[in-house]
C-alpha cells in the first residue's frame, strides 16, 4: 500500500491537542463542528486521528511560506 | 417620501406548518359565497371580493385598515372546508408519518432505545449543518420493520399511496371461500389443483386438537356459518399449512388520517425531526382554507367594461361551490357513494388550487381550455416569482443603446446622448447655495438639455415640469423642495455589459453629454468589458442616492478598476492601434522637429517641451522615445523585455532604450501601466492610460498605418523557396508512408504504427509550414504592417501573418489531419488509402495566392469545426463559471481574515491562504513588496523631523480627487 501522507504533495497533517484547540476556537469565535470537515476515511490522517479530532494541516505557501487550516473529522 | 417605507431589518425566519386557528385568527372575513360582484358592480359580503380583503379600485377605502388601493396590502380571508382535505405539498410527510406510527395508539413503533439512538444521531446531523433528511428516512426505515406497535402491540398494515392525494391501508382479511379452502386443505388436497404434492390428510377431530377449538366450531366454520376469528383463522392456516387471507384495500378518508395524526405524541414527532412547538401533523390535513387578499388575485376590467377575474379567484370560486353543495348533500343525508365522490372533487380542486402541474391529475383549466395558472405556478420556474420578480427585476432610471468609441473621452467618462440625459434624472434637493441652480434647470423645462422634469413640493406633492408650466414654475421653486434635473457632465453613472461576468463588467463612469444617439466610451476599458464597436449595446444606470453615488465614485469608478483581481494586473490599457502607434513612436526612436513633437502632445497634459535630444540642420529635434517619456514619471524606474524582444530601460522616468509596446502599455499586464496604477496610485495611472492613448492616436495618425493585399505579397524568389521547402517535405512524407507501406516504420512507445505515421507526418508538415513561414518572414520588412502588429502585440501573430503570405498549412479536424468523407478517402478525387499530405487537407497555398477547390473545400471543414467548437466551448464555460459563481455568491472575507459563507460557517482560515489582495500585490515573483520599508521611505521623504511626523500620523487626510468636473455642474441660464 501506498503511504500518500508520505507524498511530497500531500501537506502535514496531525491532531490538535485539546487545549490548544480551545484557543483556536475562541480565536474564531466558532464551535468545533463550525470547522471545515475531513472524512475518518481519508488517507492523509494520521493514525491517531479519531471521529470528533480536529486535525491541521500545514501547508506550504508561496505567499506566507506556511498556510494552517484546521479540519474536524467526520465519519 | 412617506415615512412607513422606511426598510426594515428582517430578524428571523421560522418555516412550519400553520394552526388551522391562525389561518381563522388572521381572516379579516369569512368567506361563503362562490360570487364575486353583485348585478350593480358591487362586492358581495362574504363573497370572494369582500371589501375586507383589501382593495384594489383606486379611490375605495379597505375595510379592514381603513387605507387606500396602493397603501393596503390586502387582507386574508378563509374558508370553512366542509371535510378535511389532504395538503398536496405535504403528501410524502404524511406517507411516511402513516408508515412509521401505530394506527392504534399513533406511537411511533420505535422502542424507547431506538428513539433515543435517533434523536441523538439527529441532534449530530443538526451541529455538524448537515442534511436531516438522511436521519429521518432512517428513523421511518427501522420504525416500518415492526409489524407490531412495541407499546399497545396492535398489528400494522401496509400503507399504499396512490398519487397525489390518497391513501389505502393493506389488511389481510379472510377469504369468502374459507370453507371450501379449509375443507381441501383437510381432504389433502392442494390449494394448487396441479399440484400433486401427496398431504396426508386432517380429520375434523385432529384439527380441533391442533387449534384448540371446540369440534361443534370446527364444523360450523367448515358449513360457513361461522366466521373464525384472528386467532383462530391463524391457528387453522398453522395447523393445516395454507393461507386463508386475502388482500383488502381499505382506503383511509382525510379524517381518519387527521385524528390518527392528532394522537402522535410531540416527543414521537420530534424523533422524526419536526419541532412539534411549531408544527402538528394535524396540519397538514386542511379543515380551513386560507383565501389570498384580493390584492394578490387582482380583477381586471376588460376595455367592454366587462370583469375579467385572476385564475386563482376561478379557483376559489370551484372550491367555494364544491364545498357549499359537499354540505348540503351530507345535510340531505346523501348516500356515502355520492359524499365520497363530492369529497373527491373538493380534494382535487383543493389540490390543483395549491399546484396545478401534478402528474397523475389533469389540470384544472380556464374556459379557454389553457391550464390555469395557480400558486406553486406562480413561484416556480424562469418567469416565476423568484427567477422572474425577485432575482431579477426590471429598473427605472437605466438606459440601453449602442456603443461608439471616443478616444477623447477620459476613461473615468462615458458619452451619453441628450435624449437620454433628458430622460434620466438625478433628484437635487433645493437649498439655499442651490435655490438658483434649481431655478434656472426647471426654468429650461423637460425638454431643453439641462433641464427638470419633475418637482416636489415640501408637502409631498409631485409636479410634472412641462413646456408651459416651467417658466411659472421656476419661480416658485424654494429652499426644501426636490428637483428632478437631467443628467449633466460629471453626474456618476454605472454603465455595464453583458454578460457581466467579472465585476469589471459593471464600473462607474462620470457623464458627458454629448449629442447624437450611442454611449461614447474611450476604447481602453473596452478589455475589461469585453467590448467591440460591431453593434455592441450597452446599459446605463443612473443612480438615485447620494450613498449609492458616493460607493460607485469610490469603488466602482473605472480608475479604481485598472488593477484586475482575476491576475492582479491592469486590465485597462493601450489596445490595437495605441499599441502600434507607440511602437512606431519608439522602436526606430525617430525624430521630430518642434512642431511635430507639439503635435503628438497636443492632447496630453505636457504644455512645454522638454530640452531638445540634439540639432538637425540647425533645427532642434526631439525623439520618440524623449516624447514618450514625457508622460511618465519622474521617479520611475525599470527594465524589463517588450514583446519586440529588447529590453527596455526606464531611469528617472526617461526611456533610456527599448520599444514601448504591449508588454509595456498593453491591457492585459503592460509593465509600465501596472507599476504606475501600483506605485503612484489610480489616479496617475488613469492619467497616464488616457495621455499614452492620446499620444499612440497622434502618433499613429502622424505616420500614417495602413494593410493592404500587397502588404503581404512576396518575391517571385521567396515565392519559389518556399515551394522548394514544401516540396522537400512532401518527399520526406513520401519516403515515410513507403516505410510504412513496407511494414519497416518503428512504432513509437505507446502508439500504433499508424499513429506514429500520423504523428511524423503531421510533424513534418508543421515543419514545413513552419519553414514557408520563415522564409516569407525573411522577404517582409521590418516595417510592414502587418509585421510591425504581430511583433508589437497589437493584433495578429506571425502565425497570421505566414498563412497570409506563405503557406495555410494542414487543415485539422479534432487534431487529427482530415480523415472523414469516403470509405479510405477523404474525397472521390483521392485514391482509397491515399496517404499524401494533399489527400488529408494540407493547404499549401497561401490567402494571398488563393485556395485550390479540394483546399478550399478542407479549408472549410477545419474552418466550421472551429466555429463549432468555439461556440459549443462558450456555452460549456458559460454554464460552469455561472455555476461556480452561485456557490461562491454568498461567501465573505470577515473582519478576522477568515472566509465564511452565511451562516458564518469557516471556508478559509485566511483569505487566499496569505489574507492578500491580488491587487494589492507585485505582480513579479522575485520582487516582493516590502511594507515598513515603503511606509519609512515616505514618511522621511515626507518630513524633515520626528515631530512633524508625529503631528502627521495623529490625523491623517488624503486628497480625494473624486471627479474630473470640479466646476462642469454650473449650469448655463439659457439666455
Amino acid at each position: 500500500m501506498v503511504d500518500v501522507s508520505q507524498h511530497k504533495l500531500v501537506p502535514e497533517h496531525s491532531v490538535v491537542d485539546e487545549d490548544v484547540l480551545e484557543g483556536i476556537l475562541d480565536e474564531y469565535d466558532i464551535k468545533r463542528t463550525d470547522l471545515p470537515k475531513i472524512k475518518r476515511g481519508d488517507p492523509a490522517l494520521p493514525d491517531d486521528a479519531d471521529t470528533g479530532d480536529v486535525i491541521t494541516v500545514v501547508r506550504d505557501s508561496r505567499t506566507t511560506d506556511r498556510a494552517v487550516a484546521y479540519r474536524l473529522v467526520v465519519d | 417620501m412617506p415615512t412607513d417605507t422606511t426598510p426594515k431589518e428582517i430578524g428571523e425566519i421560522s418555516f412550519g406548518l400553520m394552526d388551522p386557528e391562525e389561518y381563522r385568527e388572521m381572516s379579516a372575513t369569512k368567506v361563503i359565497t362562490a360570487d364575486t360582484y353583485d348585478d350593480d358592480g358591487f362586492p358581495i359580503d362574504m363573497g370572494l371580493m369582500d371589501p375586507r380583503l383589501g382593495v384594489i379600485d383606486p379611490g375605495l377605502e379597505c375595510k379592514t385598515c381603513g387605507q387606500h388601493s396602493g397603501a393596503c396590502n390586502g387582507h386574508f380571508g378563509h374558508i370553512e372546508l366542509a371535510a378535511p382535505v389532504i395538503h398536496v405539498g405535504f403528501t410524502k410527510l404524511i406517507r411516511r408519518l402513516l408508515r412509521g406510527t401505530c394506527r392504534d395508539c399513533s406511537r411511533l413503533l420505535l422502542t424507547e432505545e431506538q428513539k433515543a439512538e435517533f434523536t441523538e444521531q439527529l441532534t449530530q446531523t443538526r451541529e455538524l449543518g448537515e442534511e436531516l433528511g438522511d436521519v429521518t428516512k432512517a428513523a421511518i426505515r427501522q420504525a416500518r420493520k415492526n409489524d407490531h406497535c412495541p407499546y399497545c402491540g396492535g398489528e400494522q398494515f401496509d400503507i399504499q399511496h396512490e398519487k397525489p392525494t390518497t391513501y389505502y391501508e393493506i389488511q389481510e382479511v379472510l377469504t369468502n371461500e374459507y370453507p371450501q379452502m379449509i375443507a381441501a386443505a383437510m381432504q389433502g388436497r392442494s390449494e394448487d389443483e396441479d399440484d400433486d404434492e401427496e398431504r396426508e390428510p386432517v380429520s375434523p377431530q385432529e384439527l380441533a386438537d391442533s387449534t384448540d377449538l371446540d369440534l361443534a366450531r370446527i364444523n360450523e366454520i367448515l358449513s360457513g356459518e361461522f366466521r373464525p376469528r384472528e386467532e383462530d383463522r391463524t391457528a387453522i392456516e398453522k395447523a393445516l399449512d395454507v393461507d386463508l387471507t386475502v388482500e383488502d384495500t381499505n382506503k383511509l378518508m382525510p379524517s381518519d388520517i387527521r385524528d390518527w395524526f392528532e394522537d402522535i405524541p410531540d416527543e414521537d414527532i420530534e424523533v422524526l425531526g419536526i419541532d412539534s412547538e411549531r408544527s402538528r401533523p394535524e396540519w397538514m390535513i386542511l379543515t380551513v382554507l386560507p383565501v389570498p387578499p384580493v390584492t394578490a388575485r387582482p380583477s381586471i376590467t376588460l376595455d367592454n367594461g366587462q370583469r375579467s377575474e385572476d385564475d386563482l379567484t376561478h379557483k376559489l370560486v370551484d372550491i367555494i361551490r364544491i364545498n357549499q353543495r359537499f354540505m348540503e348533500n351530507r345535510e340531505a343525508g346523501a348516500p356515502q357513494l355520492i359524499i365520497e365522490d363530492l369529497w373527491e372533487l373538493l380534494q382535487y380542486h383543493v389540490t390543483t388550487f395549491m399546484d396545478n402541474e401534478i402528474s397523475g391529475t389533469p389540470p384544472a383549466r380556464h374556459r379557454s381550455g389553457r391550464p390555469l395558472k395557480t400558486l406553486s405556478q406562480r413561484l416556480k420556474g424562469k418567469d416565476g416569482r423568484f427567477r422572474g420578480s425577485l432575482s431579477g427585476k426590471r429598473v427605472n432610471f437605466s438606459a440601453r443603446t449602442v456603443i461608439s468609441p471616443d478616444p477623447t473621452l477620459s476613461l473615468n467618462e462615458v458619452g451619453v446622448p441628450e435624449r437620454v440625459a433628458a430622460e434620466m434624472t438625478q433628484t437635487m434637493r433645493v437649498n439655499e447655495g442651490t435655490v438658483e441652480e434649481a431655478r434656472r434647470y426647471v426654468a429650461n423645462g423637460p425638454d431643453d438639455h439641462p433641464g427638470a422634469n419633475y418637482v416636489r413640493r415640501p408637502d409631498g406633492r409631485r409636479l410634472k415640469v412641462t413646456e408651459k408650466n416651467c417658466e411659472e414654475l421656476s419661480e416658485k421653486v424654494e429652499v426644501g423642495w426636490e428637483v428632478n434635473r437631467h443628467l449633466v457632465d460629471g453626474d456618476i453613472v454605472i454603465f455595464n455589459r453583458q454578460p457581466s461576468l467579472h465585476r469589471m463588467s459593471m464600473m462607474a463612469h462620470e457623464v458627458v453629454v454629448m449629442p447624437h444617439k450611442t454611449f461614447r466610451l474611450n476604447t481602453v476599458v473596452c478589455p475589461p468589458y469585453n467590448a467591440d464597436f460591431d453593434g455592441d449595446e450597452m446599459n446605463m444606470h443612473a443612480l438615485q442616492n447620494e450613498e449609492a453615488r458616493a460607493e460607485a465614485r469610490v469603488l466602482m469608478r473605472v480608475q479604481e478598476q485598472i488593477l484586475s483581481p482575476r491576475f492582479g494586473e491592469n486590465i485597462v490599457g493601450a489596445i490595437q492601434d495605441h499599441i502600434s502607434g507607440t511602437y512606431l513612436l519608439t522602436h526606430e526612436n525617430p525624430r521630430f522637429n518642434e512642431t511635430q513633437a507639439l503635435d503628438l502632445l497636443r492632447a496630453t497634459r505636457v504644455d512645454e517641451l522638454p530640452e531638445p535630444d540634439g540639432q538637425d540642420d540647425d533645427e532642434p529635434y526631439w525623439t520618440g522615445r524623449t516624447i514618450f517619456s514625457e508622460l511618465l514619471p519622474d521617479d520611475l524606474n525599470m527594465e524589463f523585455t517588450s514583446s519586440a524582444g529588447d529590453t527596455v530601460v526606464i531611469e528617472n522616468g526617461q526611456v533610456v532604450e527599448g520599444t514601448i509596446d504591449e508588454d509595456a502599455v498593453g491591457a492585459f499586464g503592460g509593465e509600465i501601466v501596472d507599476t504606475i496604477a501600483k506605485v503612484h496610485g489610480k489616479t496617475r495611472g488613469r492619467i497616464f492610460i488616457n495621455e499614452v492613448s492620446s499620444l499612440a492616436m497622434r502618433s499613429i495618425m502622424h505616420f500614417g498605418f495602413s494593410i493592404a493585399i500587397d502588404d503581404e505579397t512576396i518575391p517571385e524568389e521567396a515565392r519559389r523557396q518556399i515551394q522548394e521547402a514544401i516540396e522537400q517535405a512532401y518527399d520526406q512524407v513520401e519516403t515515410l508512408i513507403e516505410t510504412y507501406e513496407a511494414g519497416e516504420l518503428e512504432s513509437l512507445p505507446g502508439r500504433t504504427v499508424d499513429e506514429t505515421l500520423e504523428m511524423k507526418i503531421m510533424q513534418r508538415l508543421g515543419k514545413a509550414r513552419d519553414s514557408a513561414g520563415d522564409i516569407a518572414e525573411d522577404h517582409l520588412d521590418d516595417d510592414n504592417p502587418a509585421v510591425i502588429m504581430a511583433e508589437s502585440g497589437a493584433r495578429g501573430s506571425m502565425l497570421n501573418l505566414t498563412q497570409m503570405a506563405a503557406c495555410v498549412g494542414q487543415q485539422s479536424m479534432s487534431g487529427e489531419r482530415v480523415n472523414r468523407g469516403y470509405q479510405g478517402r477523404t474525397l472521390s478525387h483521392y485514391e482509397p488509402g491515399d496517404l499524401s499530405p494533399e489527400a488529408h487537407g494540407f493547404v499549401e497555398s497561401s490567402y494571398t495566392e488563393g485556395l485550390q477547390p479540394r483546399e478550399f473545400f478542407f479549408h472549410a471543414m477545419g474552418g466550421r469545426q472551429g466555429l463549432v467548437d468555439t461556440a459549443v466551448r462558450t456555452s460549456k464555460s458559460g454554464y460552469l463559471q455561472r455555476r461556480l459563481i452561485n456557490a461562491l455568491s454568498e461567501l465573505e472575507t470577515q473582519y478576522d481574515g477568515t472566509v465564511r459563507d452565511t451562516s458564518d460557517t469557516i471556508v478559509q482560515f485566511e483569505f487566499g491562504e496569505d489574507g492578500t489582495s491580488p491587487v494589492q500585490v507585485s505582480s513579479s515573483v522575485d520582487n516582493e513588496i516590502d511594507v515598513d520599508a515603503i511606509a519609512d521611505r515616505v514618511m522621511d521623504a515626507e518630513f524633515d523631523d520626528e515631530d512633524e511626523k508625529r503631528a502627521f500620523l495623529g490625523e491623517r487626510r488624503r486628497a480625494t480627487n473624486l471627479s474630473e468636473h470640479t466646476d462642469a455642474r454650473r449650469v448655463s441660464s439659457d439666455d
